[in-house]
């Protein structure tokens, strides 16, 4: 395998799915959002949405908090430092397989 | 910009998705119209001439800024199109480029005071920064705010062009023209006006099609 294939390779398919892609595009470029912000900026339905947000939880990418805003339940979203990091680094290696 | 690098922007245009931060802006820019105005108005001794006074009014004019956004933002925007809280860095950012351009015109406008020269290009290019700033801020994100970005370029122009006797009618006979040029005071308090109003107008617009085209999700849960 040459070096530029393997690079292709080694891009972290977890983000890189273009669901997630979008999910974890957002919540680096603020501190954290909820479930309503994602979902109209992704155009997602629920199901799909929360099934993407539990794979990025699952690997440490996403934190998700359950809270109230008055009585309303509210999903707060944030990128964990391990979440930002791999973000940049598939940034980093997408643009140099490209 | 590749189409991850629009995702990034799109939460810092989010802000505005109602109009509030227009409406911040022209609210500002209105009500430090509306204290020039007074000052221009008012008698040598007034109120309106002292420096406390000034901190008191910019102080609840922030506070009525900060408190009414938040306001907007807590009881319509977010329970229709979601929460948004931003990071530190981009919560000073604003601040971090407005603090030296403010001080870069606060520079200009004193030279220009000093020299007692011809006010219209600096006017002129004062105007069309701000537009130049509103246009990155606002007018990215939302295709027809840049008719109001030429608008405010052909307004700005305007005043820098008027002639400086008409101008000066504004403040002439006034306490604050023998402190300051009546021109200058003249074409600030029109330009504030004018942002103000243009803003204002443009943040109405934003803020009622935000209300036509969102509503609360029928689910309680988000």
């Amino acid at each position: 395998m040459t070096p530029q294939v393997r690079k292709i390779a080694d891009i972290d398919r977890l983000i890189h799915e273009p669901g997630r892609l979008m999910i974890v595009a957002l919540l680096s470029a603020v501190a954290q959002a909820d479930f309503l912000y994602l979902q109209h900026e992704t155009g997602m339905n629920k199901g799909t949405l929360s099934s993407h947000i539990s794979r990025l939880e699952e690997s440490g990418y996403v934190g998700v908090l359950k809270t109230y805003r008055g009585k309303v339940p509210q999903t707060l979203l944030s990128l964990t430092a391990t979440g930002r990091k791999a973000f940049e680094q598939y940034r980093r290696k997408l643009k140099e397989a490209l | 910009m590749d189409q991850v690098g629009k995702l990034l922007v799109r939460p810092r245009s989010y802000y505005n998705v109602d109009g509030v931060g227009e409406l911040g802006i022209g609210f500002m820019l209105f009500g430090f119209a509306l204290l020039q105005w007074l000052q221009v108005r008012a008698p040598e001794g007034a109120i309106w001439h002292r420096m406390d006074t000034f901190c008191v009014y910019v102080g609840l004019m922030c506070l009525a800024i900060h408190y009414g956004s938040k306001a907007i933002k807590k009881h319509i925007t977010w329970p229709r199109t979601g929460f948004v809280e931003y990071r530190l860095s981009q919560r000073w950012a604003g601040a971090m480029i407005a603090a030296p351009i403010g001080a870069l015109v606060a520079v200009g406008l004193s030279l220009a005071f000093q020299r007692r020269g011809d006010l219209t290009a600096p006017g002129a290019l004062l105007g069309l920064g701000f537009v130049a700033a509103y246009a990155y801020g606002f007018a990215r994100a939302v295709r027809w705010k840049w008719m109001v970005a030429g608008a405010m370029a052909l307004g700005s122009l305007a005043i820098a062009f008027l002639p400086a006797k008409l101008i000066a009618a504004v403040a002439n006979d006034s306490w604050v023209s023998h402190r300051l040029r009546a021109e200058i005071v003249g074409a600030w308090l029109l330009s504030m006006t004018f942002f103000g109003a243009i803003l204002f107008v443009s943040g109405g617009i934003s803020f009622w099609l935000y209300l036509r085209h969102t509503q609360v999700p029928a689910e309680e849960g988000q």
